[in-house]
């Protein structure tokens, strides 16, 4: 005997099955009908890499690290390592944003838990970027640069997963009741890309000081520096990463996490009056 | 099982009305947070119980909270204060086909409205076919939805939704949607629910299915609920209330309501119509099968002989109904000068609830002096028991004695 409300049935478990078929949607949607249809995944990044790739290696000549194996750094290789991880966070936030508006008029005629069409979203991109994730690694293994320290990736990538979806969850639910926060977000993650060491190694920060700002510190208390910075130590570096490091990801994780929880029981449960 | 399907314990929904949307960070910093401009009370305290494997009926006029209510049963709102128990599977159909995708194929969309609705992959490929088969809209199901008809859409969305299998099934106002053959499909498919046991809950403005299909109904009126009970009383209720109100609100009924253009000499000017009910009271609406009486002014200028009044009664259809004049009977006017009336009476009126519009007309041996051609608007309710057709034929059944017959005698008589 089931006595309850419509809404308290099923776990977020139980609403797998919805949270896959709202990421294969997006996916299926988001390259239907052109050309080159899933090889857009791969145009995009590629592109983007050989313009920094260009303009840093060449025109600022920044000199990369050492590969992990010994091997004379790659510049190309090595801003491979932080785009991949970039593209992740980014192309989530872009999109997930939008999710729960994107959801509107569903959700204003039918009950399902507000959740699924984000983390839907988050799923498709994270997907998308495994290919990009793959081709990096296949890049790595073609330079002989391997090691047990890939086993740790998996780690690395739930605890980004848990970070990315729940500041996904969050500003998709505050978007709704605030529309421009989409605007916001836009300039936001500009400014983050350049706050973290993606085209530029930490080592060239050393301890910079702008007009009395620690602007190096700033940069390596941002936690994207620091899930960047393991990512890279395990692939490319081919080292564990300081422990420290990963305690740090972890807490920043599970704080976004509680935060996304606490945001979506104040905002999420009577959306659909605000679509 | 004794317990309810649906229990609806002390329910109310309060909507926050915003003068104009606050959703931007600016307004909120310029503004400040949003003054509520005033609460609107959509549900006050509503309590209700489905029993299961009954169908149920919500109606009301229009604002009166019956899709608020939908909502809350649901899950889609939350009520505001008291609870909506649902004890089953519940599958709401708010709007058919609401959560397609253009660019998705048909199938595509079936599978992520499955499980919107809480099917699991295998469930929804086992079913594949039945919703195809049911929807009717063969190959056109791995094409993009956004090239589908209006009726495909809504097909396909209809389908879905019933496969689900529900326990509690809650529908609204959507049967009115596609062709006939669709709509006479999902009829079948209601009551055959219905026959399977399954709970449902209805809103609709047609008492006739109300009454068809609904064991108990609630009628709510300004967010509180008027009547509840037996599907029958409730619907009598409501078409009393409704009728009150009309009587009135409707304008005079003397009045000229056509466009149509006004032919005749004019020695005999038809001034206005009236129409009495059964208590001799002239009343702009009137029931079905109730006696009634069609009153006529007339204001001749001069003296005028052998004078015959007709009326006609086109339905809001286009279809002339009726059209009795005083020639077929004995002539009930002369000589007229002056003002006067003529009356036409009938025991019980056999005109079926619509709208129709009424000519007048006067003439004399084919000369006319005027005719109002569909000058009129006459409105007919019916108490219940709605039939189809234009107009009602009252008589009685009965049922002849029967006896039982041996089908060897009748092998053996051949």
């Amino acid at each position: 005997m089931t006595t309850m409300t419509v809404r308290e049935r099923g776990s977020m478990w139980s609403y797998r099955s919805l949270i896959w078929n709202f990421a294969q949607r997006d996916l299926k949607a988001r390259f239907k009908g052109t050309a080159l249809g899933w090889l857009w995944s791969l145009v995009v990044p590629i592109a983007t890499l050989l313009i920094y790739s260009v303009v840093f290696s060449t025109i600022f000549r920044a000199k990369p690290p050492d590969f992990g194996s010994g091997r004379t750094g790659n510049f190309t290789v090595w801003l491979l390592a932080g785009l991949t991880a970039w593209t992740m966070f980014a192309g989530s936030l872009n999109t997930a944003i939008g999710a729960l508006l994107g959801a509107g008029p569903l959700l204003k005629k039918i009950y399902f838990p507000p959740y699924t069409p984000v983390l839907g979203s988050v799923l498709a991109l994270l997907i998308q970027s495994m290919i990009e994730l793959g081709i990096f690694l296949v890049v790595l293994a073609a330079l002989d640069n391997i090691s047990w320290t890939w086993l740790l990736v998996p780690f690395w990538l739930v605890l980004f997963a848990v970070f990315i979806s729940s500041i996904s969850m969050a500003l998709a639910v505050l978007n709704v009741h605030f529309r421009d926060l989409a605007h916001i977000i836009g300039v936001a993650i500009q400014l983050l890309f350049y706050m973290s060491p993606i085209i530029y190694p930490m080592t060239l920060l050393g301890n910079a000081h702008k007009m009395g700002i620690p602007v190096a510190k700033i940069i390596a208390a941002n936690p994207l520096t620091q899930f960047i910075e393991v990512f890279r130590d395990l692939t490319y570096g081919l080292t564990p990463g300081p422990p420290l490091a990963w305690l740090y990801i972890l807490v920043w994780a599970l704080a976004m996490a509680w935060v996304a929880r606490r945001v979506y029981r104040a905002r999420a449960l009577d959306l659909s009056e605000e679509l | 099982m004794t317990d309810p399907a649906v229990r609806v314990v002390g329910v109310s929904k309060k909507f926050t009305l915003h003068t104009e949307k606050r959703n931007s960070l600016k307004e909120r910093l310029v503004r400040g947070r949003s003054r509520t401009d005033g609460d609107f009370w959509a549900l006050r305290d509503i309590s209700f119980d489905v029993p299961r494997g009954t169908t149920f009926g919500l109606i009301g006029h229009n604002g009166s909270g019956k899709s608020t209510m939908l909502k809350l049963l649901a899950g889609v709102h939350r009520p505001t204060s008291g609870s909506v128990i649902t004890d089953g599977r519940v599958s709401a159909l708010l709007e058919l086909g609401a959560g397609f995708h253009g660019e998705l194929t048909g199938r595509e969309n079936v599978h992520l409205n499955g499980s919107i609705l809480g099917l699991s992959r295998r469930q929804i490929d086992e079913s594949m076919e039945k919703i195809i088969d049911f929807a009717d809209i063969g190959e056109f199901i791995d094409a993009p939805v956004k090239v589908y008809s209006s009726g495909m859409y809504v097909r396909l969305g209809f389908s879905i939704a019933v496969t689900v299998d529900p326990e509690i099934l809650i529908v609204d106002e959507i049967i009115a949607v596609g062709d006939e053959e669709f709509q006479r499909k999902c009829f079948d498919y209601m009551f055959e629910l219905r026959k399977r046991g399954t709970t449902v809950v209805l809103v609709t403005h047609s008492m006739g299915l109300v009454q068809d299909l609904c064991d108990q109904a609630v009628w709510l009126d300004h967010g509180r609920v008027q009547r509840i009970g037996e599907s029958r009383d409730v619907v009598q209720g409501y078409l009393d209330l409704v009728n009150d109100k009309e009587a009135e609100s409707r304008p005079e009924p003397s009045e000229v309501t056509g466009s149509h253009a006004r032919l005749g000499s004019g020695e005999v000017r038809i001034e206005s119509v009236e129409y009495l009910d059964g208590a001799g009271n002239v009343s702009p609406v009137l029931l079905c099968g109730e006696p009634a009486t069609f009153r006529v002014h007339y204001r001749a200028a001069e003296r005028v002989k052998d004078v015959m009044f007709g009326l006609g009664f086109q339905h809001e259809s286009g279809v002339n109904v009726a059209g009795p004049n005083s020639g077929s009977g004995p002539a009930p006017v002369t000589n007229l000068l002056g003002e006067g009336v003529v009356e036409f009476q009938v025991p019980r009126l056999t005109l079926q609830p619509g709208v129709y519009e009424v000519s007048a007309a006067a003439v004399h041996r084919g000369h006319t002096f005027d005719y109002v051609d569909r000058g009129y608007e006459l409105r007919v309710r019916g108490n219940s028991n709605a039939e189809p057709g234009l107009t009602r034929m009252f008589g009685e059944w009965t049922a002849g004695t029967s006896s039982p017959v041996r089908i060897d005698d009748e092998v053996a008589n051949v």
